[in-house]
């Protein structure tokens, strides 16, 4: 398990989201910064943010997640600007549209009830804009079910370009806003149409060109009242009333008592109340639930969400990759050049180096320079073995010189080192020892070995004593080139 | 809970071990250089899983006076029982001595409980010279494993393995630099058969890499498919100068048109670089030097290069045909897929469709791709791209699936640059029809910029997904 450190902070400081378009707004802002992180980091922070989870039971959603990630930028208004920006930005178009539509509903309803005492007010004429603007409604949220978006392009004029997290969002969010304007638009007309009923004689009728008997007419007007006849029955014009309120302009009904004509005002009021207003409030509510269910399906359905889910899923697993020594080598430079061998030496081969066991025969130039034994020091022999070899080849006081074979593959090591530094202490001054290196390969005859594997050695001779030590070649000692 | 294991990778020097241990732990940052004694110290490379240490690594340096210390430990050893107790006082005897700073660097784990991973080299002849350093790890009493790593071409494995086999419970063969996944979870599981105890935690850790192996095939499938829908839909713009706006002559319009391919083809070129970094870190390749050059226009591994066109591109037949549904070229067949004349019926074909090829592309993509828009708030626009057709997408694409192929084929201990060398035939041809229809409408939808849905957007990973698998074995086929 994770670790979790002593000083590890509270949780919960920062406030859980619980407005969905904000939440997914913020959730989409944080998924799109994570972006610019790296994959192992996002991947330890949200694995950390599961165990924790599971360690204090607590839950795992994108909510708390958020609170999570924000645990540390408590009171920074950065984190949380874009859920709240986009929330802001459509409560102020939210608003816009309930003004516009108060201002437009006071004038709307003004004008259907204009009454300069000459002409009735057509009660048809109000039934045909109820009829309007129940269609409208519909046809908003038919729209904003569909995705359709006629008018985006005028939109695109004066907003900034939304996120396109939010782009699916915006039907359902302008349909939102405009059932809200038409709601308002709604209570204002209905307000202006009681004050004017209050403060005015209004005079009602109901006038047609086509040729409807008054029966027909009352049939209407008692279909459209059945939602309230049962409550307000003296809401719902009587046959009488419909049959004296009907007017026609070129002619004259100076017989109907003037208050006759105001009795069609329940009707009016209840008209736009259940015909209107209803609606336009129903269908708000539809508008806010399908704002909150979309939102949330679009946060369900966000790629980050399924990316987030898997990383808090996964283990994080580290293989240790973490230390890095790329930039530490050693120097790999060297002054040394291969040097020829000599006329005459002593021969050595150190850890088996031309024996039997690695299938070369020796060079016969070397033969001619070391007609003496080959002795063996280093790998199978003892230590002894090899100070009795040093002790040999000291018997006389001339300097020795000897040719020390090597394979190129098996890299000098600090026992070589101890065994050159031992001959140089029990030999006479100026002996030297030429270190032979021979190729692994087992081309007839052997020769020396390849530039890369004479590199260590050319290195290791200039570690060692000076003079004591060179590289030679027996390329150069027999006039052949060497690669 | 039990101590997780630990395991000391120890031998001779420059045998491979620090290779082996870059390969294992996938650490591409591990000095690794041909010059004998470049670890001088241990290091420990842990297996971590959410910070529960499954098993450890560890690397030593090699053995620089194996005789020295058997003759000490044979000094100070009475009986075959004691063995054990005497490395670890050579250890503490020695400890601060300069001239077994190494041996007591690879002693210490093993003193310590870790088990024994003896690294040689299977390019070379086996030698019996290195019984010293053999002969101290089994007075260490651990339980041990030999690898036999190879450096260079030679086989000297089978003599290797017969020769260890007297010392070690275990010997493998295991080539650090070319050794495929599965045989990296095969020798981990062999690491834990060393002792029961180790079985569950190995078991475990191959189950976690195996897993985190395929988690990055899907995350890998994600970078594609975003940089591909990125880049088939981007368009660069600029606003016009006022005297260019308003001029109209066809000698302006071509020089800003070139202005404009220029940065859209430099753009082009960054985020398929990012890509490949994206990918790259995503496998821990932070060290990675690709053998491609900088990209540069006309260079023949460029993007927009007439070589990339004939490797990864497809005909106009097949992008005719895969729009409707019917997933290849009719009656020509898959093979068909290639422009280039290089595929087996390519000589009659090529030249057929060689020239309908290279249309809308390369240095030919065209000037209808420029677009100027009419005046807006004041000021004109110009615009060039997306891409006009789909082709664009088949070459990001080939070549994205190349790059992520040799990247996580390719071992940590790995340090030759990256080849993204090719062959021949067309890897589409491992695509089922289906995949290739899903692949050209999320191709055609991205390059007319329309926003993919998150539903699109997981179809076409999953398309990449199946992709990446025809790839790999399109790649293992060619191989």
């Amino acid at each position: 398990m994770v670790k979790q450190s002593a000083a590890r902070p509270s949780m919960t400081k920062t406030p859980i989201i619980k407005q969905p378009l904000r939440l997914l707004m913020d959730f989409d802002a944080q998924i799109q910064r994570d972006g610019q992180q790296t994959s192992d980091f996002i991947h330890r922070r949200d694995r950390k943010f599961a165990l924790n989870c599971e360690e204090h039971n607590s839950p795992s959603d994108p909510a708390h997640w958020l609170a999570w990630l924000g645990r540390f930028d408590n009171g920074s208004e950065q984190l949380a600007g874009t859920g709240q920006s986009t929330e802001q930005r459509w409560q102020r178009i939210n608003s816009g549209f309930i003004a516009l539509g108060a201002v437009l509903g006071i004038i709307t309803m003004a004008g259907l009830l204009f009454y300069d005492g000459g002409q009735r007010i057509n009660v048809t004429v109000i039934i045909g804009f109820v009829a309007l603007q129940l269609l409208l409604a519909f046809l908003t949220s038919l729209q904003s079910v569909m995705g359709w978006q006629p008018w985006r392009p005028l939109l695109n004029r004066f907003m900034p370009a939304s996120n396109p997290a939010l782009q699916p969002l915006q039907p359902a969010l302008m349909a939102r806003a405009t059932q809200g304007g038409g709601l308002s638009f709604a209570v204002a007309a209905l307000l202006t149409l009681l004050a004017m009923v209050v403060t005015q004689d209004l005079a009602f009728g109901w006038s047609t060109t086509l040729n409807t008997a008054a029966s027909g007419y009352h049939q209407l007007t008692s279909a459209l009242a059945t939602p309230w006849a049962w409550l307000w029955p003296s809401a719902v014009p009587d046959p009488a009333l419909v049959e004296a309120t009907r007017f026609f302009r070129a002619g004259k009904n100076t017989a109907l008592t003037p208050a006759r004509w105001g009795q069609w005002w329940p009707f009016v009021s209840m008209l736009w109340l259940i015909w209107v207003v209803l609606p336009r409030l129903l269908l708000r509510l539809l508008a806010s639930a399908l704002v909150r269910l979309r939102t949330r399906k679009l946060l369900l359905c966000h790629p980050g969400l399924r990316a987030l889910r898997e990383r808090m899923a996964t283990s994080v697993l580290d293989t240790g990759a973490g230390h890095n020594d790329a930039g530490d080598l050693p120097d790999t430079r060297h002054n040394t050049l291969l040097q020829p061998l000599p006329e005459k030496a002593q021969l050595l081969s150190w850890a088996g180096a031309g024996t039997v066991t690695d299938k070369q025969t020796l060079p016969a130039a070397l033969a001619a320079i070391c007609p003496g034994p080959k002795l063996n020091v280093g790998g199978l022999a003892s230590l002894s073995q090899d100070q009795q070899a040093i002790a040999q080849l000291a018997v006389s006081s001339d300097a020795v010189t000897a040719i020390m074979l090597v394979r190129s593959w098996e890299p000098p090591t600090g026992e070589l080192l101890d065994f050159l530094d031992s001959a140089r202490h029990n030999w006479p001054a100026n002996s030297r020892v030429f270190l032979l290196p021979l190729a692994a390969e087992t081309r007839e005859p052997s020769n020396t070995a390849t530039d890369r594997q004479l590199q260590p050695w050319l290195r290791f001779a200039e570690r060692c004593p000076p003079g004591f030590v060179t590289v030679g070649d027996i390329a150069i000692s027999t006039g052949l080139s060497h690669s | 809970m039990n101590q997780a294991p630990v395991f000391a990778v120890v031998g001779h020097p420059n045998k491979g071990k620090s290779s082996i241990v870059a390969t294992l732990s996938q650490n591409d940052a591990i000095a690794i250089e041909l010059e004998p004694g470049t670890t001088r110290r241990s290091h420990a490379y842990p297996l971590q899983v959410d910070g529960q240490v499954l098993y450890t690594l560890v690397d030593t340096p090699g053995f620089q006076r194996p005789r020295r210390v058997l003759e000490w430990l044979e000094a100070h050893s009475v009986s075959a029982s004691d063995r054990a107790a005497t490395v670890a006082a050579f250890a503490t005897q020695h400890r601060g001595n300069l001239q077994f700073s190494d041996e007591c660097e690879l002693l210490a784990p093993l003193i310590e409980g870790a088990g024994i991973i003896y690294v040689v080299d299977g390019s070379v002849p086996y030698s019996p010279q290195h019984e010293a350093e053999m002969t101290i790890l089994r007075w260490t009493g651990r339980p041990s494993l030999a690898l036999i790593n190879s450096i260079g071409n030679e086989d000297y494995g089978d003599t290797w393995q017969a020769a260890l086999g007297q010392f070690f419970q275990i010997v493998r063969k295991f080539d650090a630099v070319r050794a495929p996944f599965e045989q990296h979870l095969s020798l981990l599981r062999a690491f834990g058969q060393l002792e029961p105890a180790w079985e569950k935690p190995l078991e475990t850790a191959t189950g976690f890499l195996d897993r985190q192996r395929q988690q990055r095939g899907q995350q890998a499938a994600t970078l594609i498919a975003r940089t591909l829908q990125q880049m088939m839909g981007y368009r660069h713009s600029r606003s016009l100068a006022e005297d260019l706006a308003a001029s109209g002559s066809s000698q302006n319009k071509d020089a800003l048109a070139s202005e404009l391919r220029k940065s859209w083809y430099q753009h082009q070129r960054q985020r398929e670089q990012q890509l490949r970094g994206d990918i790259q870190q995503l496998y821990q390749h932070g060290q990675l030097q690709r053998q491609e050059a900088e990209l540069e226009w006309q260079s023949e591994h460029d993007l927009f290069s007439e070589d990339s066109r004939q490797l990864w591109g497809v005909n106009k037949g097949y992008l005719a045909g895969v729009g409707f549904g019917a997933g290849a070229v009719g009656g020509v067949g898959i093979d068909a897929l290639t422009l280039g004349a290089s595929f087996g019926t390519g000589a009659l074909i090529g030249g057929i469709i060689g020239a309908a090829g290279s249309y809308f592309y390369g240095d030919r993509l065209p000037l209808p791709t420029l677009k100027i828009r009419p005046l807006r708030d004041g000021v004109k626009t110009a615009s060039f791209g997306p891409a006009p057709d789909t082709q664009f997408g088949y070459v990001v694409l080939g070549r994205a699936l190349n790059h992520w192929w040799h990247v996580s084929h390719r071992n940590h201990a790995g340090r030759a640059p990256l080849p993204l060398g090719t062959t021949d035939s067309h890897w589409l041809e491992s695509l089922s029809k289906q995949d290739r229809n899903i692949l050209h409408r999320a191709l055609e939808k991205a390059r007319k910029g329309k926003s993919a849905d998150p539903s699109d957007q997981h179809k076409l990973g999953q398309v990449i997904t199946h992709a990446m698998k025809a790839y790999n074995d399109w790649q293992l086929k060619s191989v």
